[in-house]
């Protein structure tokens, strides 16, 4: 019992002390679980949520556009169907909300229930003369509540409410550019996003301006096997040459005078449950190709910030532990003083991760998460909690255990006497540094003294400069990506995989330029502290302040040029690995991304090293700790 | 001379070498020593002749290159480390020249981590830490930090610590070295007062002063011991005589 | 000068006054540059009046400077006494520096000896005074003066040490 007390008295205490350092260490590993969660949580999006969809509006497993309503009977009556509903008259219209303006598939409904795909209403009601419902996802991007009016065509229309359906991919259907598997059944002859929205069947048909007669109507079947659709699929339709307008597409209607029965379809007539479910993970395959480098940068910027942190304090720890073995403590209780303290510090950090990637995964998930059915965020399960307290627990056991037990079984009188690691000494860079201006030689000779650290200072720099690259690679591809995808012509509306894909880069480079430049703060702070005795002996011998301070921002600099430059080709590699092909960021960016992390460097020292510079040399000679 | 069957710490041809063929070192040259109950004994020699390792060999906090060490009774050189843990948990209290305690614990919380690395509740701990605090005239220092007191209360404050275990020996290695002359008089007083009640102290130190306290005081130099002056029974004149001369 | 310093000055051989007085300046270094030439001569007329030397020749040279002294058997004695001798004189630290000298030179006693027995006494000694200056109480007088005689007990002791390393050190060389 007493054991406990103490070893919980000896950490809580020890925190207290250091107190800048435990903070970082918590940040640290809150940022990597954030992020951890935030995939997991994602993860989560894309395995179950078009089967859940699906359940909830008993969603079907092939959706026929017809040309004319006749063609149903056929095709509901065919072999394998076990249930159908429709067909349901879908018409082609222009919504405007405000300024905004966008192009809608308008389906016809009746208030009864249908038997497959009845859309599930997720906020207001469902559709009631002059009352229509929108797709949830586009209702967001066209920033549409329920109350609200719209019009269409020219008409006004009241919002009923927003729904969810298995039937379509949600708003802005990725699946427009995938030719093969998946593909919307009607075509407005030129490549843009389309909102789907719900009216009662008489307000649809007015839709429709009289010259055109309404063409299109959507039948939405059930198979006995649903596995088996693409040959239902095969069987009821036939291949259509392309159209003189290049796209190879089936507009039901025209007629390229072909040998097929009545009762078949052009083929793109048909959409499937498995190419909807493709079109769903797009849209979240899009979001982990950003969240993957990120989350991958971000564990390794947390590994190398908690190595950094647990390293500064090995040297207090030996004392600590020489104390404690010499008044009695087993080699156990020493490691567990040792191991307790960063534990609690980890397990804070992961809580504090797991709530703050909980509270963000919604925001990035929110085109897929239209297909979860209900209002819900992602869901976490137990597993995924359990791997990000794992991660933490991984991450800080990693960082201490070894030295840990090393102290531990260390000779007891050898720990207590430890003079913290004296320097070593670097023959040739010293000669060398004799040639350079004060500064440099300063610099040098620091750099020289505490080599580790200098490393482990080039690797963070490293890490930060591969998570600028990727984010500068990322931007330069995004916008040739989605410009082709959603047509941004003036006026036309967010595109909300864009807008989440950007929220969450700009997520990411927040969290990993703070994390980098807490880690670089406390890397040029405790350059300065152990640079105080040095830096005291060369103003005795009379190097200017200025010239001192220059050295240490120096020595920061130098150190971290390696890591900076290696970070270039790092962040390229990383990108081009996650992301296959993808376009290359300008050179110019990547030269004032390299500068200006070097640039933030050397002034991320300057503080600490004039403070330093301000007290007087005598004091820090008597403190005489290497 | 102490009965070497009663004898409380005992050593045996004990060594410890330091390297291999030309730069080894033997720090510690086949010792032969006997402690008796009860008795303080003072080692003494120029420094780096090995009396600060041959300490720390005694007190499990390193371990011997060879011979035997005896304790009570039980052989002790072999010890593994959790072994050695305890011993130095119970059986053996030691007192630094640079005091080693806690600098972000208070006098009393210091004084307590033996008694909680062995076990007892927290109650215990507190309570058996007060008893010693009183016994060295710390009470009202308790819940200072080391940084408020002096040095020969720092010093204080680690001998309670090292006796809260009721130890069987207690060791100092150098206890007055980095003490001024009011405060060494402090820590005399206290080891007189417990070798009074019995306490069997070993101390090294090159101060006369506090080797002249001791019992028994054996020269060591370069790491064997080489001499040994019973030092109870007076001096062969009187105080007067040393007045006499004075003036 | 003290007389037993010469004494053990003539244990080795019989000597002249003059050489005697060449090896005291040689031991006291600039001490001995201010001690007067006649008082030798005043110390080994004291020591023959007591019987402790004897003139060779009696009737021979009349300068004093070549008179022949040498110990008699009571003379012997008396050195063999003052060797194992553990009075400690003050301030005056240049009788024992001397008695360590001639000890070796008439290799009558191992100078090492000596001195571990001069510290063991000296030891005591402080021994003594420590505990009474524990006795006393903080600041008064006696304790004051007790402290002072500590201190210089201390001081001697260290002279000791270094005494004891240096003639440790000239045996080594021989």
């Amino acid at each position: 019992m007493g054991r406990i007390v103490l070893i919980w008295r000896l950490a809580v205490r020890d925190v207290r002390r250091h107190l800048a350092q435990a903070l970082l260490l918590v940040v640290a590993i809150a940022a990597a679980s954030a992020t951890l969660t935030m995939a997991l949580a994602l993860n989560g999006v894309t395995s179950q949520p078009y089967a859940a969809t699906r359940t909830a509006t008993k969603g079907p497993d092939v959706i026929a556009y017809l040309t004319s309503p006749s063609q149903a009977k056929t095709l509901a009556g065919a072999s394998g169907v076990t249930a159908s509903s429709g067909p349901f008259p879908v018409v082609g219209a222009t919504i405007r909300f405000g300024s905004r303006t966008a192009s809608v598939f308008a389906e016809g409904r009746g208030t009864a229930l249908a038997a497959v795909d009845q859309p599930d209403v997720t906020a207001g009601s469902w559709i009631r003369p002059d009352a229509i419902v929108l797709e949830r996802t586009f209702a967001g991007a066209l920033g549409v509540s329920p109350g609200d009016r719209v019009t269409l065509n020219g008409r006004s229309f009241a919002v009923a409410g927003t729904a969810v359906t298995a039937a379509q991919a949600p708003y802005p259907n990725l699946c427009y550019f995938t030719t093969n598997t998946c593909s919307q059944g009607v075509n407005l002859g030129s490549p843009v996003s389309v909102g789907v929205i719900w009216m009662t069947t008489p307000d649809a048909t007015r839709l429709m301006p009289k010259a055109s007669p309404l063409r299109t109507y959507a039948l939405n079947l059930r198979l006995t096997s649903p596995d088996d659709v693409q040959t239902f699929v095969a069987q009821h339709t036939y291949f259509s040459p392309p159209s003189p307008g290049g796209v190879p597409n089936g507009v039901p209607g025209a007629d390229p005078g072909s040998q097929h029965g009545p009762e078949q379809l052009p083929f793109n007539s048909m959409s499937t449950w498995q190419g909807i479910a493709q079109a769903d993970a797009l849209l979240v395959q899009d979001a982990q190709s950003v969240l993957e480098p990120g989350a991958i940068l971000l564990a390794v910027l947390s590994v190398a910030s908690v190595a950094v942190l647990v390293g500064r304090r090995l040297s207090d720890y030996a004392r600590r532990v020489g104390l404690l073995k010499a008044v009695g403590g087993t080699p156990g209780i020493v490691a567990a003083t040792f191991l307790v303290e960063n534990l609690a510090l980890a397990l804070l950090g992961a809580v504090l991760g797991l709530v703050a990637g909980r509270l963000a995964a919604p925001l990035l998930a929110s085109p897929g998460a239209a297909l979860v059915g209900s209002a819900g965020s992602p869901a976490l399960s137990v597993t995924g909690v359990a791997e990000v307290i794992g991660l933490a627990v991984v991450v800080s056991l990693a960082a201490t255990l070894l030295p840990a037990v090393r102290a531990a079984h260390s000779s007891t009188i050898a720990a207590l006497n430890d003079v913290a690691r004296p320097p070593k000494r670097r023959g040739t860079l010293i000669k060398v540094s004799t040639r350079l201006p004060i500064p440099a030689l300063f610099g040098l000779r620091l750099i020289a003294r505490r080599p580790r650290r200098a490393f482990l200072s080039a690797a963070n720099i490293a890490v930060t400069v591969t998570g600028l690259v990727v984010v500068l690679a990322f931007h330069a591809d995004a916008d040739g990506k989605f410009a082709s995808a959603s047509g941004m012509a003036a006026g036309s509306l967010s595109n909300p995989v864009i807008n989440r894909d950007e929220q969450m880069l700009a997520v990411l480079t927040v969290m990993l330029v703070a994390l980098s430049v807490l880690n670089a703060i406390f890397t040029a702070w405790a350059t300065v502290l152990d640079a105080r005795h040095p830096a005291a002996v060369m103003r005795a011998l009379g190097a200017r302040g200025r010239q001192v301070s220059s050295g240490l921002v120096t020595a920061q600099v130098l150190s971290a040029l390696p890591g900076a430059v290696t970070g270039i080709p790092l962040g390229l590699g990383l990108y081009a690995a996650v992301v296959h092909g993808g376009s290359l960021p300008s050179p110019l960016w990547l030269v004032a991304a390299l500068i200006g992390t070097l640039a933030a460097m050397a002034a991320l020292t300057i503080v600490p090293a004039w403070i330093g510079g301000r007290q007087p040399a005598t004091e820090a000679l008597q403190a005489e700790t290497a | 001379m102490t009965d070497n069957e009663q004898a409380l710490l005992r050593t045996r041809r004990l060594s410890k070498q330091y390297g291999k063929d030309e730069s080894l070192v033997r720090a510690v040259d086949e010792v032969d020593l006997a402690v008796g109950r009860g008795e303080a004994v003072a080692i003494m020699g120029p420094s780096g002749c090995g009396k600060s390792t041959l300490l720390h060999l005694l007190g499990g906090l390193d371990r011997p290159s060879d011979g035997e060490l005896w304790l009570n009774g039980r052989r002790i050189d072999q010890l593994s480390e959790r072994a050695l843990a305890g011993l130095r948990r119970r059986e053996v209290g030691f007192v630094f020249q640079a005091f080693h305690l806690m600098d972000e614990l208070t006098a009393r919380e210091n004084v307590e981590i033996p008694a909680l690395l062995d076990g007892r509740t927290p109650r215990q701990a507190r309570r058996r830490a007060l008893e010693l605090l009183e016994q060295v005239g710390l009470t009202d220092r308790g819940d200072h930090l080391p940084a408020a007191l002096s040095g020969g209360q720092r010093q204080r404050v680690a001998i309670a610590r090292a006796l809260v275990n009721e130890p069987l020996v207690l060791l100092a290695d150098e206890p007055t070295g980095n003490l001024d002359s009011a405060a060494t008089l402090e820590v005399l007083r206290l080891f007189g007062h417990l070798h009074a009640a019995g306490l069997t102290l070993v101390i090294v130190t090159h101060d006369e002063r506090v080797g002249a306290t001791a019992d028994r005081l054996i020269s060591m130099r370069d790491g064997a011991l080489i001499d040994e002056t019973r030092l109870t029974g007076g001096t062969r004149g009187s105080l007067t005589a040393l007045f006499a001369k004075e003036g | 000068m003290q007389q037993e310093v010469v004494l053990a000055l003539l244990a080795k051989e019989p000597s002249q006054g003059s050489r005697l007085r060449a090896r005291l300046n040689d031991a006291l270094g600039p001490l001995g540059e201010a001690m007067n030439a006649g008082q030798i001569y005043v110390t080994l007329g004291r020591l023959e009046k007591a019987g402790l030397i004897t003139l060779d020749d009696p009737g021979g040279a009349a300068d004093r400077d070549r008179k022949v002294y040498s110990l008699t058997a009571m003379g012997q004695e008396r050195v063999s006494e003052w060797l194992t001798e553990v009075s400690w004189p003050k301030p005056d630290l240049a009788e024992f520096h001397l008695k360590l000298i001639a000890a070796a030179a008439a290799g009558l006693a191992d100078p090492v000896s000596i001195v571990d027995a001069q510290r063991r006494e000296l030891l005591r000694q402080l021994r003594d005074v420590q505990r009474a200056a524990m006795d006393e109480l903080e600041g008064s007088d006696a304790a004051l003066l007790l402290e002072g005689i500590a201190l210089r007990l201390q001081a001697d002791l260290r002279w000791l040490q270094a005494c004891e390393a240096s003639w440790i050190t000239r045996k080594r060389a021989r």
